[in-house]
């Protein structure tokens, strides 16, 4: 997928004005939070649980070599065959070479984000295979030629007459505003993919090592579809995707529903190992599993590597006030949200990214659902003083930062500049908040706005409720 | 140096100083074996909030229940697996509740017109989370439970079990192809964020739990208990 993170405030403030993304946004993000704190209350065991897999994650990451070959060895003992990308440049080049050489011209792809990395489709159709999308809302995307805007729900921002229309166009449908209807038309058309592709391709929620297997976890089955009718299997995951084993799956399959969209269990569950067996009435006779470093063994070296535990259940994107008021094309490639402010500088590299961990207002509601105990808002903040080191801070930015701290260190000073600012800016915004500020401020409201002072300030507020003052 | 040694390079030096042998955590211990009144109970609830229908109780209404259920999504052909002796004899017997055709899976999955129902035998349910439990083990087929229009799972009571992990200890050592753990209907929510069915998968999801008694109602019926 191509990269445009540094877009960051171009996009947000195009997303903010976007009336149908807004009132989508409104309804999924609210609905997925309240979903998935219900599920976690009604779920005794849910601490435990992420305690537990916080745990088997970290000894993953301290042992990932030791993990990795066992996982290796024994899928290629199981009939799969493994190949390993260092970067997506070489996974593109055994993508396309794993086509060629099967054969196929048609592959069936259910969603895969370590395949958006590395810009997978692009890679299949320069090999002269049609790539058809199978998740629903991928499959819409695709129709109407856009990237994917959330992990979880890709087509947020489409309205049922937009993808009437689009599947009028592209798939000769009449239209209708019946949404099983246009679920149906989608099944019809998929299914006769299904039962034609040559290669089924999928990404892979969690790899367990002691039996060398691919889990994925779907609600649509699109996945179940692809990885037991074509000929072909190709998995595409990253390489911390790593269990240690088939018996710790549980603890993976008790958060993840539940942290992304509040389920106890997703509709299905494949786990899959090797080739089809002799005596198989179906399954595929090949099997192949491209495996991505493409930065993953750099962030193991560094201060970052608990990144890597992340389950990708988007639960920190719902509950980013940020993520909720911009959605995910925002963010500029695959992952969006607080996971993509982290994940996207430290996979395709800080300057190319830089934009990003400022897209955070540090309130610490990532850290409070997040189902493996990452610390995002520290990461954040490490990758902002990260990027000043490195000079990718505008001298506005420096400047208006340096004199905010300047101020906050003098309690007589602050108070008087609030006396004078409650004054003024109640007078000049009328309540509103300041969207435009002079040089060096404007380092600060190029991309935020600032909230007009209140009338009365709130270290006031909070003398008066003490009774230090009246 | 090919890029597979080259990776491990990498990540050995990653890894280096992180002290202790890659042990694992230790397993969580055995949840404490429920009573099968119990289990049948929790499945049943947890099958139905995943959106399943469950039928269960004296064979011959489960079995006019189900075939109106079926009459009602407008199936008109069912068909079995091969070896599926249980899901064989289900399936004929509902034939005079329609009156309903039976095809085979490959004729379904050739392409038919028909609407489908699937049946087949489950391999365990697991009450933790109201999920059927199938595998390729033994040259199973998957097919009624994936490209049917509707799929009924018969469920042996005694096959019920609690957690997930006791469901799973019977593959890790000798893993099939295919484990698939399926609850509830096909769902998507990718239109305007309405919950639908039938994306992939089956409209509808049927588990058919049969007690013991209730099978000798019908002798040729045996029951296929998990392993
Ligand atoms: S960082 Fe945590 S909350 Fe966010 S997607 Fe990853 S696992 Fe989920």
């Amino acid at each position: 997928m191509e990269l445009d993170a540094n877009a960051f405030g171009r996009s947000a403030r195009k997303a903010l004005l976007d009336k149908t993304l807004q009132e989508a946004l409104g309804r999924t993000t609210g609905r997925f939070v309240a979903h998935r704190d219900a599920a976690v209350a009604a779920f005794p065991e849910f601490e435990a649980t992420r305690e537990r897999a916080s745990r088997i994650k970290r000894d993953v990451l301290d042992h990932l070599d030791t993990y990795l070959a066992r996982f290796i060895g024994e899928a290629e003992k199981r009939g799969a065959i493994v190949h390993v990308a260092r970067d997506p440049a070489q996974a593109r080049e055994i993508a396309a070479r794993i086509a060629r050489d099967e054969g196929v011209t048609l592959a069936v792809k259910s969603k895969s984000m370590a395949a958006e990395e590395i810009s997978f489709n692009e890679a299949l159709q320069g090999a002269g295979v049609t790539v058809v999308e199978s998740d629903l809302g991928e499959f819409i995307i695709q129709l109407a030629g856009e990237a994917p805007s959330h992990i979880i729900a890709p087509a947020v921002h489409k309205t049922r007459e937009e993808i009437s229309r689009l599947f009028e166009r592209h798939l000769g449908e009449p239209r209708t505003d019946s949404i099983p209807e246009l679920v149906g038309m989608a099944r019809k058309h998929l299914r006769a993919k299904f039962l034609s592709a040559g290669m089924g391709v999928s990404g892979g929620n969690f790899l367990a090592a002691d039996t060398g297997s691919v889990v994925l976890v779907t609600n649509e089955g699109n996945g179940r579809m692809g990885t037991v009718l074509p000929r072909v299997h190709l998995a595409v995951v990253g390489i911390e995707k790593i269990i240690p084993r088939m018996a710790d799956l549980p603890t993976f399959l008790r958060l993840l529903p539940r942290s992304t969209s509040g389920q106890t269990i997703s509709s299905y569950v494949s786990i899959l190992t090797g080739t089809r067996r002799p005596g198989d009435p179906e399954g595929p006779e090949r099997m192949h599993i491209l495996l991505l470093d493409c930065g993953r063994s750099a962030i193991l070296e560094g201060k970052y590597r608990e990144i890597l535990k992340c389950i990708r259940c988007a639960a920190c994107l719902n509950a980013c006030p940020v993520y909720q008021s911009v959605g995910g094309h925002a963010y500029g490639w695959v992952y969006s949200g607080p996971i993509g402010a982290v994940l996207t500088p430290l996979l395709v590299g800080l300057p190319e990214a830089a934009a990003l961990p400022d897209a955070s207002t540090l309130c610490g509601a990532c850290a409070d659902v997040c189902p493996v105990k990452i610390p995002l808002p520290d990461f954040l903040l490490e990758l902002r003083s990260d990027a000043r080191e490195q000079g990718l801070k505008t001298p506005g930015e420096i400047a208006a930062m340096k004199g905010y701290a300047g101020v906050m260190k003098r309690a007589g000073l602050l108070e008087a500049i609030e006396r004078i600012a409650g004054v003024l800016g109640q007078f000049f915004t009328k309540g509103k908040g300041i969207g435009g500020m002079p040089y060096p401020f404007s380092g600060w409201t190029e991309r935020r706005d600032f909230p007009a002072p209140a009338a009365r300030p709130f270290r006031k507020r909070w003398k008066i409720k003490r009774g230090v003052m009246r | 140096m090919n890029e597979r040694e080259s990776l491990f390079r990498r990540l050995s030096a990653a890894c280096a100083g992180h002290d202790g042998a890659a042990a694992g955590e230790p397993l969580p211990d055995g949840a404490p074996t429920a009573p099968e009144g119990d289990r049948v109970a929790l499945f049943a609830k947890t099958f139905t909030a995943a959106g399943g229908v469950l039928f269960r109780g004296p064979v011959e209404t489960a079995l006019s229940d189900l075939g109106e259920t079926l009459r009602a999504e407008g199936v008109t052909s069912l068909f079995f697996p091969e070896g599926d002796a249980a899901a064989r004899e289900i399936a004929e017997a509902l034939v005079p509740f329609g009156p309903f055709n039976l095809t085979t899976g490959a004729e379904v999955r050739g392409g038919s017109a028909e609407v489908t129902a699937g049946f087949s035998s489950a391999e365990a349910a697991i009450a933790e989370t109201g999920t059927i439990v199938e595998t390729s083990a033994g040259g199973k087929t998957l097919l009624p439970g994936l490209i049917a229009d509707v799929h009924v799972s018969i469920v042996p009571a005694a096959s019920v079990v609690v957690r997930m992990e006791e469901a799973l200890a019977a593959f890790t050592a000798y893993p099939p192809r295919n484990i698939s753990f399926l609850s509830g209907p096909s769902k998507t929510a990718d239109i305007e964020q309405t919950l639908t069915v039938g994306a992939h998968g089956p409209k509808k999801a049927i588990a058919l739990l049969l007690a013991q008694d209730t099978l000798s109602l019908l002798p040729r019926l045996e029951p296929r208990v998990s392993r």
